[in-house]
């Protein structure tokens, strides 16, 4: 009369071991769903969608340059010196006759190496000195909290000058600098999503079957903290270069004659009054990364962090 | 529902054929579907189901608050003439507060923290203008003190944080009647409060609806809070109505099986104690893909093919016009049979496993004037303060045993200090002073590196079943970590976590999700597979049913209860929930104030408490069936603050037999000829 064993009190379970009303399909599917679901809201998105395109674009550019670009950047041609953008030269030359097409391709390589190495060093050392900061005892959050402050109170300009007193510029510093000044950001992000998970069950559950403080660092605190500190990470992107442009627009970053759209639009900036062209030139990718990486940012803080959602 | 279509003029509101979908990733869940009872005038009606059976839902969609992915796609909600569900904003705002008010689950988050009872008070009457402030203040006075808050004049001007849980609910209580409103909604109005503040909160709404002559809808799972309150029941399951009616028929000739077996199940009503509990097998369907047939059909144990075809049409039942959803009462399949007396039963409880009983075991556990303290200000602020008590005391004194392969409760309602107890125990929290002994060896103040090879030997289950389950990893690496954390090399952890899901009766292929895709139930399993992985001698589970549905409850129970006799476990359960620890433990020890009040073998307590305390923790349980409501309430007040200790016996602020000698004298504990320990000066025998 009845499927089930009546007999023992246990629940409905079929030869496959699931609840009668699922089959292992169906919970695959559920997983996949879930996933084909967050894609669709991705790409449904026109924020996301715009964010995506031009940050391939400035990856594809940076990465491939050397095949794209039509000229050597650095190929001195002076009687072509500040031509207009033609078919020739797509955005014209510099007052050294360069292209300012290939300078741009060449300084986005400055560009994504800055970001890359910059946010992704950053990240790890904030992650890590943030969860030490949440999780360790009393005294060390305190110092560690004031070495992030003083770190942040400092103008990242005037340490960059100060520092470019003693080293003289260079990449590695425009590097050093980025980093320094963005760790305290990821590391008080970290922390604070560390001490909300201090306290709960879960890792109190953790201690009781006595794990050690690595073992909950890595295994259970840090996939919890991570994803909000990746969308900042993608956010920070656009800081990132944009800091860097800024530095070597003051002669402070890279060295001439290396390519990067800071010192493109410092070159600019002096010949501003014969052409606008370099200006220009040297802007548009920096605004279009800029635009780019907080569009990617935003869409996925919209679509994975739940606290974002939406109903009561 | 083939009803006849006229209201009765009685009705006070009227749901009918009322459906709702949520709109989720995972498809739309069909969470009510053509859900009708009527609500009569100056009756409390009881929407009782289980989690997920949509009586929540019920609730808010009457006051149009249901979550924005929610969707009202049939029905409709006749108030004063009106449906509800077809009028505007303004309208529904003009009704919400003035005749139909909330007293919501939880006081704590339910009133605004920042304002005072006064401003909050008055700004719910913000609609009558030709009130005077003056008036709206003395009616909020006036309304304080009908619900019991002693000194309404000086209170009236305090915040909410100086209220204490059931003061302040008392408060809520008082806020949703300032507008002496023609419906009264609660939704699980004692839930967030102890047994005790329960009982009272019980008894002044029976007062207050007599008094007001108001009409109540109560939202709970508490089948004893429905039996002790309402006039009429409506039992849900899965978003339908499957039975309407009466109390007492309800209660006492429940006729769809699914409320027959949700009243077996419930602790409370069995009386012999079996130390096994019936289940209802499986779970609630998954709403978002509904099957044909009768929605409890899967799990019904009288489910015969036609079930699964086509749903079942309402039946008349009972006296008043109840309805049960259900072939056997009528029609072609109708049963004459059904339903069998009540003292036969319709789901399965098997019969207790046995268990070895050793005879005179040793002690596994021993706990000696144990003290836990918690600073409550800095050194340096003391200082500067003046203040020289820097500490609450926890845990007070406390003297616990616990034998091999016995089981101890531990209760006490929230701030009794049982949970800092039993994590003093596995060296979670530090504690002072005082012993504790684990098979002879003494591990209290122990340092961790030491103390982590003794944490195979005694595990912990942790309150919330799935918030204790670290949530990005699967169920297959927390069931394993246990081993990895203490080294254990040589096995083949899949085939472990195997083992273990099989252990705890947890399907294969859960192993590869994730715990916020389990049910309550599965987490709690997974939970107990962590704690058995390093086959401890000892498990501390703190409220082990939490969170669990009455028809799940048992079948984890049964599971602990099956592992203890295989394994030869000692249990250490910490619990306010009575009913069911009567079921599993050997022995109880009550605590209140960090002090254990009383302690003896279970039955004995049961029957004949001596502290005064236990007494009313016994009495304070509301009890399913109508016809044993209570008519007093033992104890007043509620626990008082660590910080303010009384300087005598801890329980004298609301004891009723308290002397003068138990203001100035603490009790010391004292053992009867029979072992019960107990630390009264006025023991009841």
């Amino acid at each position: 009369m009845n499927r089930f064993e009546t007999q023992t009190g246990q629940p409905g379970i079929d030869a496959s071991g699931l609840p009668e009303h699922l089959s292992e399909d169906e919970v695959r599917e559920s997983a996949a769903r879930e996933r084909r679901e967050k894609l669709r809201m991705f790409l449904t998105n026109w924020q996301g969608v715009t964010g995506l395109i031009l940050v391939t674009l400035f990856f594809a550019s940076a990465i491939f340059a050397p095949w794209i670009a039509p000229y050597d950047p650095n190929a001195l041609d002076i009687p072509s010196r500040l031509v207009d953008p033609s078919l020739e030269h797509l955005a014209g030359t510099d007052q050294l006759g360069r292209d300012t097409f290939s300078r741009i391709l060449y300084g986005g390589r400055v560009a994504l190496k800055i970001a890359a190495i910059g946010v992704s060093v950053a990240l790890v050392s904030g992650l890590i000195l943030g969860m030490i900061a949440g999780f360790g005892p009393r005294w060390l959050d305190n110092l560690l909290l004031l070495v992030f402050d003083t770190v942040r109170a400092f103008p990242t300009i005037v340490l960059a000058l100060a520092t470019v007193a003693l080293t003289g510029p260079s990449l590695e510093l425009v590097l050093a600098i980025v980093i320094i000044t963005s760790i305290p950001q990821y590391a008080r992000v970290t922390r604070t999503a560390t001490l909300s998970l201090k306290n709960t069950d879960f890792i109190l559950a953790e201690r009781s079957l006595g794990a050690g403080m690595p073992r909950m660092l890595w295994h259970h605190v840090m996939p919890n903290v991570i994803g909000p500190l990746m969308i900042l990470a993608a956010m920070e992107v656009p800081v990132v270069v944009t800091v860097e442009a800024g530095l070597s627009f003051l002669g402070l970053g890279v060295l001439p004659p290396t390519a990067s759209w800071g010192t493109i639009l410092n070159e600019g900036y002096l010949v501003i009054r014969d052409t606008p062209w370099m200006v220009v030139a040297g802007g548009v990718p920096l605004i279009l990364t800029t635009l780019g990486f907080t569009f990617l940012g935003e869409a996925l803080r919209d679509i994975f962090d739940p606290r974002m959602g939406k109903g009561r | 529902m083939a009803r006849d279509m006229t209201t009765p003029p009685e009705t006070l509101l009227d749901i009918r054929g009322l459906s709702v979908d949520f709109r989720t990733p995972r498809g739309r869940v069909r969470a009510l579907r053509g859900v009708s009872f009527p609500i009569r005038k100056g009756r409390i009606i009881g929407v009782v189901g289980e989690s997920g059976s949509g009586k929540s839902t019920v609730l808010w969609s009457i006051l149009g608050l249901l979550a924005k992915n929610a969707e009202v796609t049939d029905g409709e909600v006749l108030f004063a003439g009106r449906d509800l569900l077809h009028v505007n904003e303004p309208q529904l705002r003009a009704l919400r507060g003035e005749d139909i008010s909330v007293v919501f689950q939880d006081p704590m988050t339910s009133q605004i923290p920042v304002l005072t009872y006064a401003t909050q008070m008055r700004d719910i009457l913000y609609r009558r203008r030709g009130m005077s402030e003056e008036a709206k203040r003395r009616r909020a006075i006036d309304m304080l003190s009908r619900v019991g808050i002693p000194d309404p004049d000086r209170r009236v001007d305090q915040y909410p944080h100086h209220f204490s849980g059931g003061m302040r609910q008392r408060a809520g209580i008082a806020m949703a009647l300032l507008t002496e409103p023609q419906l009264l909604l609660a939704d699980e109005p004692t839930t967030a409060l102890d047994v005790t503040m329960e009982a009272q909160i019980i008894h002044l709404l029976q007062e207050l609806q007599r008094e007001f002559d108001a009409t109540v809808v109560l939202v709970s799972h508490n089948l004893g809070l429905i039996a002790e309150l309402c006039d009429d029941v409506v039992v849900m399951y899965a978003g339908e109505v499957v039975e309407t009616g009466d109390v007492h028929d309800i209660f006492h000739a429940p006729q769809h099986p699914y409320t027959r077996a949700l009243l077996e199940c419930d602790p409370a009503r069995i009386d012999e104690v079996t130390g096994k509990l019936p289940v209802i097998p499986g779970d609630i369907p998954d709403l978002t893909r509904l099957r044909p047939g009768c929605i409890y059909a899967p799990r019904c144990q009288r489910a015969f093919p036609a079930c699964h075809v086509e749903a079942p049409p309402d039946f008349p039942t009972g006296r008043a016009d109840g309805v049960a959803r259900c072939y056997l009462l009528g029609g072609q399949y109708h049963d004459p049979d059904w339903p069998p007396p009540l003292d036969r039963f319709t789901v399965e409880r098997g019969t207790a496993p046995a268990r070895p009983r050793i005879e005179a075991p040793s002690r596994l556990l021993e706990v000696e004037k144990l003290n836990v303290q918690f600073q409550t200000v800095g050194a340096i602020q003391a200082r500067l303060k003046g203040i020289t008590q820097r500490h609450v005391d926890a845990v007070l004194d406390v003297d616990l045993d616990v034998r091999h392969g016995e089981t101890v409760g531990l209760v006490g309602e929230s701030g009794s200090g049982k949970t800092t107890l039993g994590r003093a125990v596995v060296n979670l929290v530090p504690s002072q002073s005082g012993s504790i002994r684990f098979e002879g060896q003494e591990i209290a103040r122990m340092p961790e590196a030491r103390f982590k090879p003794l944490r195979r030997d005694m595990a912990m289950m942790f309150q919330d079943p799935v918030g204790s389950l670290s949530p990005r990893k699967s169920i297959r690496a927390l069931i394993v970590e246990p081993l990895q954390i203490h080294g254990k090399t040589g096995v083949n952890l899949d085939a472990e976590a195997e083992r273990l899901a099989a252990m705890v009766r947890l399907p294969k292929a859960f192993l590869s999700r994730y715990p916020h895709e389990l049910s309550g139930g599965q987490a709690r399993r997974v939970g107990v597979a962590r704690a058995l992985a390093l086959n401890p001698k000892l498990i501390i589970a703190d409220e082990p049913t939490a969170g669990l549905d009455v028809s799940v409850q048992g079948e984890i129970l049964n599971l602990m209860a099956d592992l203890q006799a295989e394994h030869g476990l000692s249990y250490l359960i910490i619990t306010h929930n009575l009913p069911v620890v009567r079921h599993i433990a050997d022995r109880l020890a009550i605590m209140y104030l960090g002090r254990i009040v009383e302690q003896g073998v279970t039955e004995e307590v049961f029957a004949a408490p001596r502290h005064p305390y236990t007494r009313a923790l016994v009495e304070g349980v509301p009890r399913p069936d109508p016809d044993r409501r209570r008519t007093h309430v033992s104890i007043s007040g509620e626990v008082p603050s660590l910080l303010s200790r009384p300087k005598g016996c801890d329980f004298v602020t609301r004891c009723p037999l308290a002397t003068q000698r138990c203001r100035t004298e603490k009790p010391p504990q004292e053992t009867a000829d029979d072992g019960r320990q107990f630390a009264c000066f006025h023991p009841l025998d």
